[in-house]
Parts: structure tokens; C-alpha cells; sequence
């Protein structure tokens, strides 16, 4: 939306977009019943104007979800249940939005936001990606330091779900001993059946599993066919992978439509997703097991990331205003 | 004061709190803090009502991290209220002042002083209202890529926009269709006519004096009340002695003498406070801090204002024009 139309929703018809893998009627052909929209801006704009170009992509997504009467957007796991529209929820794609300021991290969890994913493909001061294109912050042998405890437990107060897609494996291994709630991979696959750096490796599916966290595969080809064009089945490889290693209970969808171009025959948008579902019924998953993929798995997790925030508003909170 | 709500437009304290304690409220009293203008038992003492605090980062912050600074100083407002719910509640419409008086609490309320804190940026705009922002002042002491402060007027700033650029008039019109109140204070005397034409809801000063009585470019010449008058707008007078008779030596009476004026030139209908307490270092002889509210109204009821004139510069006066706001926003 930015790119191509400079946020301008006038211009622009959401129930058929011609340049995009997404739109609202392609979204009901594919049964999507909700949607984390992801408030990106680019690490370059680290330090920079990264807070007000991130307050764009909120904006924007409040705008989309108010405007059109197919979206509700919701902030809560009873919300997303009752809806009986596609709910909206937004997230921030990179810790360098905050600008290591735990206030800022407040107020967008107050407009909204729901969760956070700790990097992009750059280091913030305070945590490390699983990219190596920046230079910056390079982290030593602290891949979360002590402010980037400080923000894990903030959004366990808070409520925010942690995303470590994109966190290197350091990172994320501090984080699973830090957080108090399950935490989620909102778009990576299984390092086992394609290595790649943005891929979840089997110890940490066993420790998510442990935790009660979610991986939401990623269905973009490079992550799934290790650089082949992928079709269905080696999407579905990966789902059999985790739930052998992590349990059907782990898993979720996270498509990463329209953040990356080029995905596998038979999933090239949207309006696919039925496609995957019906080649896991024929490798035997169960009805309970998909209905917990589609969608009961994420909203498990958020409730628990619910309760956890409620439990513990008597623990106090943090007072740090920035790193 | 006990029946209609005391609302002042503007004061300092996060400012304070950010510089004396790094918004670490764990670390200060509220009740008690006794190296400010402001604390809760002077403003239950003062009977003040309702308050506008100011969500301020300073004009050096402006192209650089202005926006997170901002955000700071609106969160810190946020859990000023979540840390003494007992005595503050925020308020984010003209019914939740009244609500919140009927409850015996402090409105508590937010007003970001200087458009460089929204960068140029609708969007961000829009999310400030929607964190409970209430007014914006387009400028502080600087100009921002489409506005003139009043530094233009004393000939140390360059006229960049002569007044308001075409992006500001965009500001001027998503602010009236948002419900986001336009302060005035701080800005050029152009901006002034230019705002007191363009917007369909009438405007506030939330911290400007009259220029008659003090010719310091931050106050209201005649013919301007005249104009926030007819639009039905309001001056909440700031009692800064360098604003009230610029000089370093000022008390109560000269700050009544600023009410009487504006009174006599454009009509009860427009007067308000605006104190601008905690974000001055000199008030004014009696109005010492937020407490001596009330021997102002002493003073004015002295110089026979009526029951009905001291009650809409109280509050009924500022009441009306947010009231107006909202529903020009709708």
C-alpha cells in the first residue's frame, strides 16, 4: 500500500487489487477469518524517522480495517472469536520501531498493536537478527541484552505478542528463557527441511514445543524450497516436519503475502490456502489438528499471552523509560 | 468554583517530571512533590478541575527523534492517571470533564505543544488523537516545514511560510475533521489570521495574553480577539510575569487587569486560564502556584464580573468550544 499507492486508500479498491497477492474478495475465497497486517518500515530508517513511518503503517491499517465493512479490527482473542467479519490485528516488523524506547512500545500497544517482532533483518541496540546485511550493533556474546530483557518482560505486561521471526537463533534462546508467556514465530518454516537462516531448527521447535509457543509456517518458496519454485507438497513436508518434532499444537499459518514475491505452484496468493489444507487431510491430519492450525493454536497462545499480562499487573511496571 | 469546573489550558509538569526524574514516577510523589508549581494538594487547594498537560519535546528535537520524545511525554500523562486514579482521571471529550468533576476528579487531559512533534505527518497526527491528544500547538518557539512561530514577528526567525504553507492549511483541515483543537499560542500573527479564517471550528489560545497591556509578540493584539471572538473561540490568559507586563515584577492584579481587558475588548465570552505553570520560571506575586487559583477569582469578583462571566472563564467557555470541535468533527 505504501509503495504502490503512498498509503492513499482513495486511490486504491481493497476487494481487487491488481499488483498484490492480497485482497478482500481473494481473502474470502481463501476462508481467511483473520489477518495480522505487519506496520513495516525499512532498517535504514533506523535512528532515523523509523517511529513516524511505523505510526504510518498503524494508520494505515486502522484506516484499511474502519473503511471497508468485510474487516473488523480486533485486539483481543474474544475479540477475534466473536467477529463475525475478517479481523484485523496489527504488528510491528522490527524492535528498530520503538527506537529502544519502552514508552514507545506503550502507546503502540494502546493504538492497537498486538504484536512485535524483535528485529527485521538488522540488529537493534538491544538484540540481534538472524541477517547479517547491516553492520550495526553488532552484537558480541549478548544477543539480547539486559534493556532487551526489559522489553520482553514490558510486553509480556503489556500483553504483545513476541514474534521471532527474523531474531537470530541467540536472540531467540534468550528470549524463550526470559519471556514469562509463549511466544511465536509468525512466518519462518523448518530449518530441517530447508536450512535457512530465517527457518526455526528442531532444538528450537523442541523448545518452543516446551513453552507453548507457535511457528506459523512461512509459505514464501525460497524458505520452503530452499530456492526451487516449491509446490503444495513440500509446503506440506514442512507442517508434517514440526508436528512430528513439536506437535500439531505448534503450528500456524503465516503466508508472508506480499512481503516477498515468488512462492510455490498452487499457493500464489491468498486465495490458496484451502489448496494446503486439503493436501494435509489426504496425509492423514486430522479435522481437530487443522482446526488448531487454522486457527485455535494462535488463539491459545494469545490468551495465555492475555492472562499473563492481567496476572501480572501486581508485579509492577516497568519504570524504564529508554535504553 | 463549586459548580462550574475550574479547566486551565495549559501546564508543564511532565515537562518537569521528564527533566527532575527521567519519568520514573516511581521515584516522586505526586501528592507532595514540593520543588514544582504543581502537585495534587495544591491543585485540590487551588480547585482546579480540569488541566491540559503538556506533551512538549523541545524544538531541537525537531527532524530528529521529536515523535518518540513525544510519545514518551504522552505516556508519561497516561500513567501519571494510572498511578493516582483516586484523584485523576483522563478525560478525552468535553463530557469526560464533566463526568470526571462530578466524581470530584482532576480531568486530567493532553495538549502537544509544536507541530514539529508530528512530523510533517497526518498519519501520526491521527494516532495522537487517537492516544487521547486533544489540542496541538502548531508551532512552539520554531517554525516547522509549514507553519511561522512568533519568533517571525520579533525578526529572529526567517518568514519561511508566510504564515501557513498549502501542507498547513491540510493540517488545519484534518485537525477540524479529526475533532483536534487548534492552539494558537506560539504562533505568527499571520498564522493567527490565516487559522482564524481557514478553520470551520472555532480555535483556542491555550496560553497567550493581550498584546494591549504587554506588547510581547507571544500575546493577542486587539483586532486578533476581536476575530476569536466572532469565531467563538477562547484565550486562556498565561500569567508569565514576562507576558503579563513585561517585566520581571508582577502580581495578581495585573494578571486581573489582562481579564478585564479582554473582556472589555472582545466580550466575556472568549476569556479562559492558561497558566502555563511549571513551564515558567516567574509567576506572578499571589499566584505563586496552582493553589492561588481561587484569590484570582476573588479578585475578579472584586472588580464585579458577575457569577455568570466568572463561571465561562472558568470552564463554560472552553466547554463550548470543545464542544464545538466535536461537533464539527462529526
Amino acid at each position: 500500500m505504501r509503495i504502490i499507492y503512498d498509503n492513499q486508500l482513495s486511490k486504491v479498491d481493497l476487494r481487487k487489487i491488481p499488483q498484490t497477492a492480497t485482497d478482500i474478495s481473494r481473502m474470502q475465497a481463501g476462508h481467511i477469518g483473520a489477518q495480522v497486517f505487519s506496520a513495516y518500515v525499512m532498517c535504514t530508517a533506523q535512528e532515523k524517522d523509523a517511529v513516524r513511518l511505523t505510526l504510518e503503517q498503524v494508520d494505515l491499517i486502522l484506516r484499511m480495517c474502519n473503511e471497508y465493512e468485510e474487516l473488523e479490527l480486533v485486539t483481543t482473542a474474544a475479540g477475534m472469536r466473536n467477529t463475525k467479519k475478517i479481523a484485523c490485528l496489527i504488528s510491528i516488523e522490527g524492535g528498530h520501531s520503538i527506537d529502544s524506547s519502552l514508552p514507545t512500545l506503550r502507546m503502540f500497544y494502546q493504538l492497537g498493536v498486538r504484536s512485535l517482532a524483535l528485529t527485521h533483518t538488522c540488529n537493534t541496540p538491544w538484540a540481534e537478527s538472524s541477517s547479517k546485511i547491516y553492520p550495526f550493533y553488532k552484537r558480541g556474546n549478548n544477543s539480547l541484552t539486559d534493556f532487551g530483557k526489559e522489553v520482553v518482560l514490558e510486553m509480556n505486561r503489556l500483553g504483545m505478542l513476541i514474534d521471532l521471526s527474523h531474531s537470530s537463533k541467540g536472540t531467540a534462546w534468550a528470549v524463550l528463557n526470559v519471556s514469562r508467556a509463549p511466544v511465536i514465530f509468525s512466518h519462518s518454516s523448518a530449518d530441517a527441511v530447508c536450512p535457512h537462516i530465517r527457518n526455526v531448527p528442531d532444538d528450537l521447535l523442541l523448545r518452543m514445543k516446551e513453552t507453548r509457543g507457535l511457528i506459523m509456517v512461512n509459505l514464501y518458496s525460497d524458505f520452503v524450497a530452499c530456492g526451487q519454485k516449491g509446490n503444495i507438497s513440500i509446503v506440506a513436508d514442512h507442517f508434517d516436519h514440526i508436528k512430528k518434532v513439536a506437535g500439531a499444537e505448534s503450528i500456524g499459518i503465516g503466508g508472508d503475502y506480499d512481503g516477498a514475491s515468488g512462492f510455490p505452484d498452487g499457493l500464489e496468493d491468498v486465495s490458496k490456502y484451502p489448496a494446503l489444507i486439503q493436501e494435509l487431510l489426504s496425509r492423514g491430519w486430522s479435522e481437530n489438528e487443522l482446526a488448531g492450525v487454522l486457527r485455535n493454536n494462535f488463539l491459545r497462545v494469545f490468551e495465555e499471552v492475555e492472562q499473563v499480562s492481567s496476572g501480572g499487573r501486581s508485579a509492577g511496571q516497568s519504570q524504564t523509560n529508554t535504553h | 468554583m463549586g459548580e462550574t469546573p475550574l479547566i486551565d489550558g495549559h501546564n508543564d509538569l511532565p515537562w518537569q517530571i521528564r527533566g527532575l526524574f527521567n519519568n520514573e514516577l516511581n521515584t516522586v510523589d505526586l501528592h507532595t512533590l514540593n520543588n514544582t508549581h504543581t502537585n495534587i494538594a495544591k491543585i485540590k487547594e487551588g480547585r482546579l478541575a480540569a488541566q491540559f498537560w503538556v506533551a512538549y519535546a523541545p524544538c531541537d528535537s525537531q527532524y530528529k527523534d521529536a515523535v518518540r520524545y513525544t510519545l514518551e511525554q504522552i505516556d508519561v500523562i497516561h500513567r501519571m492517571c494510572q498511578k493516582y486514579p483516586e484523584d485523576l482521571m483522563f478525560a478525552a471529550s468535553s463530557g469526560d470533564i464533566l463526568k470526571a468533576f462530578n466524581q470530584k476528579k482532576i480531568a486530567s487531559l493532553i495538549g502537544v505543544e509544536g507541530g514539529h512533534s508530528i512530523d510533517s505527518s497526518l498519519g501520526t497526527l491521527r494516532l495522537m488523537y487517537q492516544l487521547g491528544v486533544r489540542y496541538l500547538t502548531l508551532t512552539h518557539s520554531c517554525n516547522t516545514p509549514w507553519a511561522d512561530n512568533w519568533l517571525v514577528d520579533e525578526g529572529s526567525h526567517p518568514a519561511e511560510n508566510n504564515g501557513l504553507s498549502k501542507f498547513g492549511e491540510q493540517v488545519i483541515k484534518e485537525m477540524n475533521r479529526i475533532g483536534m483543537m487548534i492552539d494558537l499560542s506560539h504562533v505568527s500573527e499571520k498564522v493567527m489570521n490565516q487559522v482564524l479564517e481557514l478553520s470551520a471550528a472555532p480555535v483556542i489560545f491555550s496560553h497567550s495574553s493581550a498584546y494591549a497591556l504587554c506588547k510581547h509578540k507571544r500575546n493577542v493584539p486587539d483586532y486578533l480577539l476581536q476575530k476569536v471572538a466572532h469565531k467563538k473561540g477562547i484565550v486562556m490568559v498565561n500569567f508569565y510575569n514576562n507576558y503579563i507586563t513585561c517585566s520581571k515584577n508582577t502580581t495578581l492584579l495585573d494578571v486581573a487587569d489582562h481579564f478585564d481587558h479582554i473582556k472589555k475588548v472582545a466580550g466575556y465570552q472568549i476569556i479562559g486560564f492558561g497558566g502555563d505553570y511549571d513551564g515558567v520560571n516567574r509567576v506572578p506575586q499571589g499566584l505563586e502556584d496552582v493553589s492561588k487559583y481561587p484569590d484570582l477569582v476573588t479578585e475578579l469578583l472584586r472588580r464585579n464580573w458577575t457569577d455568570l462571566e466568572i463561571m465561562a472563564a472558568l470552564g463554560e467557555n472552553l466547554l463550548r468550544v470543545f464542544k464545538e470541535v466535536e461537533r464539527v468533527s462529526h
